[in-house]
């Protein structure tokens, strides 16, 4: 008998599209089924298994109760690969927005007097509680991406992802360039490509959602967002919208609150 | 005699959440539906936000219903501003809303709801035994999704609409081959409407319920409207959305519920159906006489049968849809222009779950100071709550495990979105 390699797929703090993306693969996700054994799938089955070992952990969301701490570490500890997908699990997201602002004063605000019985910390992306072996970025992630990387990880090989900007996937596909030509704040120059350019295919700019290119040229992009008339506080808001952890972007962040 | 029942995790509903029951004597003590998703405070992350980034943001509350959030955010933008859009964009909004209600209808009710009608523990075992149901049930949902990509640009938070309109509209071409596909489904929708007349439908929960839905001036089935109908006939204009949602803060759940008149209420593809189920037509009208949804109800397991109906009304209304723009003449336009100015303004449609809400204040720079987000699981939570109570205690007498079953599939038939319901937006003006 095969024994099919143990998979399980959890949320922590989110809007489960990561999840979601993966039920979106109606063309594939009965051969998926066919071809793993999935432990754990809350949001699809009631049949977990929450204590047993894995051979791949798929985790979306971005940690921010002191029980998802816990909870993804004992993912960890159970798990031979633990693969982050989507950017809150990668950057932090979107709730990791405004991390400089204090949790007890936004309970407050949104839940009034019965709001300090929430525990909560500052959202943080998975690796800065556990080590991630593969890390697919994306809001949401791309069920391309995800499909690619199954088989490859299943034979224990971590598939490329692209090293370059979305800007260079503008230009293969010789869309107008939004930043230049129409003086849009547009941050494909800085984000993590792998989308085929998605939004400015759309006429729309890059908000950024998957988050930093390695060596991204923060201090360039923003001097020339500057020169386009923008504030700093718009373009730091643009930065921070999803991926204010990154390292890349922190630097920036915090030499713009200095200055 | 006290025995508890406790569920630590609800499995099969988008989002974290449990449920804890007391009963004493019989009589249902607690009924608690926890909603424990963590907290993501989009008030601090909207505020100070120009008006152009707040949909985008928005649409990350959740991503099954990522698209009716955007849609909704926008019609509060530009009602804010007194923007008024194009019928072609109308037109291709409705459409990109249909599209999200059969990718959301088909994956609850063939993925999530069905597997406890016929014993599975979900839908990946279900496949197992009944592999044609899963597959009716995914092509639908891959149907809903193409229609939000090739409108919205995107299945999961949308990155076509904007503002105004959209950064580019759909060809002709794309739009004729949208709608091939789309009459394929109807096939497929009728294989659901003959499977759902086989199925029966639980009955342990009925009990007196007020539903609301919107209601467009033309009185037709719709998902967007203009005003909020009870099934009391009361009625009010969408913007008076507090007099019916009166929110308050619970202990037992990061989602605040809301009661109107101090009672709890329902909304979703059920209240949609019994408010303005009278004004189906076609497909959608024979699909409800025979799925018995032509009368009064009070059952929230008719939720799931509602959700089949609905299934047929999007795809026959997105063919309709498609028809006009092309009679019309589909053209790339540009987004209507903003004219900034201080103001609020406040957005509703229907979500597949039920009635959405977001209403927003800007100053005269067009940055955000004030938001109001209700979504509708967390008008639902009290009405889920009341059921469970009413099941308890007419199950007190059944094993435990068999009544903690049963409090599971209550809370499923209302197709909870517990991502949406705890991520509330209110400041400023709350």
């Amino acid at each position: 008998m095969i024994v099919k390699p143990k998979i399980g797929i959890f949320g922590l703090t989110g809007c489960s599209g990561e999840q979601i993306v993966i039920l979106n693969c109606e063309d594939e996700l009965l051969d998926i089924a066919g071809a793993v054994d999935i432990r754990a799938f809350h949001t699809a089955t009631s049949d977990n298994d929450e204590e047993g070992p894995l051979d791949i952990a798929f985790v979306e969301g971005s940690v921010v109760k002191p029980e998802e701490v816990e909870l993804l570490k004992k993912i960890r500890k159970r798990a031979k690969l633990l693969v982050a997908i989507g950017t809150c699990a990668t950057c932090g997201g979107i709730p990791a927005m405004h991390n400089e602002l204090a949790r007890e004063e936004l309970c407050k605000a949104v839940y009034g007097g019965n709001g300090d019985c929430f525990e909560t910390i500052p959202p943080q992306p998975l690796r800065t509680f556990v080590k991630v072996d593969y890390a697919i970025s994306g809001c949401p992630m791309e069920k391309e991406d995800f499909l690619r990387a199954i088989p490859m990880l299943l034979h224990g090989d971590l598939p490329l992802l692209p090293n370059y900007a979305v800007c260079t996937e503008c230009k293969m596909r010789e869309n107008e360039c939004l930043l230049v030509t129409r003086g849009q704040l547009c941050l494909g120059p800085l984000t993590q490509a792998g989308c085929n350019a998605r939004c400015p295919g759309y006429g729309v700019a890059c908000c950024g959602c998957r988050g930093p290119v390695d060596e991204a040229n923060v201090a360039s992009e923003v001097k020339i967002l500057q020169e386009k008339g923008f504030t700093l506080v718009d373009v730091h808001n643009a930065l921070r919208t999803f991926a204010a952890p990154a390292q890349a972007l922190q630097a920036e962040l915090v030499r713009g609150k200095n200055e | 005699m006290s025995t508890s029942i406790v569920i630590d995790h609800l499995c099969r509903i988008e989002g974290h959440g449990g449920i804890i029951v007391e009963i004493k004597n019989g009589k249902a003590t607690r009924v608690h539906m926890d909603i424990l998703e963590g907290t993501r405070f989009f008030e601090a992350l909207l505020k100070g936000r120009i008006y152009s980034e707040v949909p985008a943001i928005v649409s990350r509350i959740c991503s099954i219903c990522s698209g009716v959030h955007t849609i909704t955010s926008q019609l509060a933008v530009e009602d804010a501003f007194g923007v008024k859009v194009s019928r072609q964009t109308t037109l291709l909004r409705d459409l990109f809303l249909q599209g999200g209600n059969i990718e959301s209808h088909a994956l609850h009710v063939f993925c999530l709801a069905l597997p406890d009608y016929l014993g599975y523990s979900g839908a990946i075992a279900m496949a197992a035994d009944h592999p044609d149901k899963v597959k009716l049930g995914l092509e639908l949902k891959k149907i809903g999704n193409t229609v939000q990509e090739v409108v919205g640009g995107r299945a999961v938070h949308p990155v076509n609409t904007v503002v105004g309109g959209f950064g580019k509209v759909p060809s002709a071409a794309e739009l004729r081959e949208l709608r091939a596909q789309l009459v394929a489904g109807m096939d497929l929708a009728q294989k659901a409407v003959d499977f759902m007349a086989t199925l029966e439908t639980p009955r342990f929960t009925e009990s007196p319920t007020v539903y609301a839905a919107l209601r467009p001036a033309d009185g037709s089935f719709s998902l967007v409207g203009e005003q909020i109908c009870l099934s009391t006939g009361e009625v009010f204009p969408t913007h008076d959305y507090r007099k019916v949602c009166n929110e308050f803060v619970v202990k037992h759940s990061h989602s605040k519920h809301s009661m109107y008149k101090g009672q709890p209420f329902m909304v979703g593809a059920l209240a949609r159906l019994m408010i303005n189920g009278k004004a189906l037509t076609g497909k959608a009208k024979e699909a409800a006489e025979r799925l018995g949804l032509n009368t009064f109800t009070e059952n929230i397991f008719h939720n799931n049968t509602a959700q089949v109906v609905e299934l047929v009304y999007s795809l026959e209304h997105s063919i309709a849809l498609i028809d006009e723009l092309l009679q019309a003449g589909i053209k790339q336009e540009k987004p209507a222009a903003v004219e900034l100015r201080a103001g609020q303004g406040t957005g509703a449609a229907e979500a597949p779950r039920g009635i959405l809400y977001h209403s927003y204040s800007f100053d005269d720079k067009g940055r955000l100071t004030s938001a109001d987000v209700i979504a509708p699981t967390s008008q639902n939570a009290a009405n889920i709550e009341k059921d469970m109570r009413v099941a308890v205690e007419r199950l007190a007498s059944e094993p435990k495990e068999v009544l903690a079953h049963k409090l599971e599939m209550v809370a499923r038939a209302y197709d909870p979105c517990l991502s949406c319901s705890v991520h509330l937006v209110d400041l400023g003006n709350g």
